[in-house]
C-alpha cells in the first residue's frame, strides 16, 4: 500500500496532478484522496485558521472542505485548478461562518482563545525572555487585529497572496471575480496594513531582547 | 515605465516586487523607475515592512487527530440517514438558500389555494354549479312580478280606456 501511495506522491510533482488525483478519486480510489488530503491539509488548515481565527473551527471547517471534495467525487470534472476549488469551498464555508457566528458565544470564545493559543514560538538558538514572549504576543495581536479589520473579501485576497501564495487569476477564480478586482482588492487591503503595520518591522526586530519599544499598542 | 501608482490595478508590479515574484526584466525597470519615483520607492519600503511584518503569523500546527476526525466524518457521512444528512446540511450555513426557496414555495401555494377556492365548496347564497347568488335569483323573480303587475295594471288601464270607447273584455 505504502509504496502505491510513494508512486503516487512520486508523481505529484507534475503540474495537473491534483486533478489526476481527484479523478482517481472519482474512480474510487481512496488512497488517492489520502494523497491530497496529506498535500493540502496543513495549506487549508492554516487559511481557514488566518480567515476564522480560531483553531478548532478551522479545523472543522477545513475537515467539512474535505468532505464535501470526498461526497461529491463522484460528479467531479476538473474544469478548474483542483486547489481553485478547495479554496473556493474553504471561503465560502470560512465567510459563512463569520457571518453566522458573530454572536456573544464565538466573541467570549475569541477573547479566550487570544489568551490561550498564541503558537510558543521559539527562537532558535536561545529561549525567549519572559518580555520578549510579551513584545512577540503584542505584535502577533497586532497582526491578527489588523487582518481580522479587513473586509471579509480583501482578507481572503491577502491571506491567499501573501500565504499561499497564488496567482491573481487564481485568486479572481476563487473569488469569483476579475483579476482587475483581485488586484484592486489587495491594492485596497495593503494600503490598510500599511498604515497599521509598517511601524512593527521599523520600530524594533521581532524578539531581539531590546524591550517593546516597538509596539505601539 | 509608467508610474505603476497611477491606477490601482498596476500596482501589482510594486506587490509582486515586494513579494519577490516580478521577473528580472520587470524587475530592473520598476528599480530604475524607482530612482526618480518617490511615491514609488515609498510603497515599496512600506510594502517591504507589512510583508515581514506578516511573515511573523506562523498558525498553529494541525492536531494530531485531524485525518482520524475526518474520516470518521466521511463513514458517518455514509451510513448516515436522511435525517442526519439534512441536519449535517443545515450546519456552515447551507441553510441559507432555503429561505428564498420556501418563500416561493409558499407564495405559489398560496396563489395554488386562491386559484382553486371557487372550486370548492360554495359559499352561503350560491346555487351549487350554476355560479349565481341566491340575491340574484330573488331579484330576478321579483323583476318579473313587477313586470306582470304592470302589465295586468295596463290591461286594466286599457281596459278602462276602451270600456269607454268600445267594450273589450279583458
Amino acid at each position: 500500500m505504502w509504496q502505491r501511495v510513494n508512486n503516487v506522491v512520486g508523481a505529484a510533482t507534475s503540474p495537473d496532478l491534483d486533478a489526476q488525483l481527484m479523478l482517481r478519486v472519482r474512480d474510487g480510489d481512496e488512497e488517492s484522496f489520502r494523497v491530497l488530503l496529506d498535500k493540502h491539509r496543513n495549506s487549508l488548515v492554516h487559511f481557514v485558521y488566518r480567515m476564522v481565527q480560531d483553531q478548532p473551527v478551522s479545523e472543522e471547517l477545513a475537515q467539512e472542505v474535505f468532505l464535501r471534495i470526498y461526497k461529491t467525487r463522484a460528479s467531479y470534472e476538473p474544469t478548474a485548478k483542483f486547489t481553485t476549488w478547495m479554496f473556493r469551498i474553504a471561503t465560502h464555508l470560512a465567510l459563512n461562518w463569520l457571518r453566522d457566528e458573530k454572536n456573544a458565544r464565538s466573541e467570549a470564545r475569541l477573547d479566550e482563545d487570544r489568551g490561550g493559543d498564541l503558537p510558543a514560538r521559539e527562537v532558535p538558538d536561545r529561549k525567549p525572555t519572559v518580555e520578549q514572549r510579551m513584545v512577540y504576543n503584542a505584535r502577533l495581536q497586532e497582526i491578527r487585529d489588523a487582518i481580522a479589520q479587513l473586509p471579509e473579501k480583501q482578507r481572503a485576497a491577502v491571506l491567499m497572496h501573501k500565504y499561499e501564495e497564488m496567482e491573481y487569476s487564481q485568486i479572481a477564480a476563487v473569488l469569483e471575480c476579475s483579476e482587475s478586482a483581485v488586484k484592486s482588492l489587495l491594492f485596497r487591503a495593503y494600503e490598510t496594513l500599511r498604515s497599521r503595520l509598517a511601524h512593527m518591522v521599523t520600530g524594533a526586530p521581532m524578539i531581539s531582547g531590546s524591550g517593546v519599544s516597538g509596539a505601539k499598542r | 515605465m509608467n508610474c505603476p501608482l497611477l491606477a490601482e490595478d498596476t500596482t501589482d508590479v510594486l506587490l509582486d516586487y515586494s513579494a519577490g515574484r516580478l521577473d528580472a526584466k520587470r524587475t530592473a525597470m520598476l528599480e530604475t523607475h524607482m530612482l526618480s519615483c518617490v511615491r514609488c520607492a515609498a510603497f515599496r519600503a512600506e510594502q517591504t515592512e507589512v510583508w515581514a511584518a506578516l511573515e511573523l503569523w506562523e498558525p498553529e500546527p494541525v492536531s494530531m487527530g485531524f485525518n482520524r476526525s475526518l474520516w470518521q466524518k466521511i463513514e458517518e457521512s455514509a451510513s448516515a440517514s436522511w435525517y442526519r444528512k439534512l441536519v449535517d446540511a443545515l450546519r456552515f450555513g447551507a441553510w441559507k438558500p432555503v429561505f428564498p426557496l420556501a418563500a416561493a414555495v409558499f407564495v405559489v401555494a398560496a396563489g395554488f389555494v386562491f386559484d382553486h377556492q371557487g372550486t370548492g365548496t360554495p359559499a352561503p347564497g350560491i346555487l351549487n354549479g350554476s355560479g349565481v347568488s341566491m340575491n340574484e335569483v330573488d331579484q330576478v323573480e321579483k323583476t318579473l312580478d313587477d313586470l306582470q303587475l304592470l302589465r295586468q295594471f295596463d290591461a286594466v288601464s286599457a281596459g278602462v280606456t276602451s270600456g269607454q270607447t268600445d267594450s273589450v273584455p279583458m
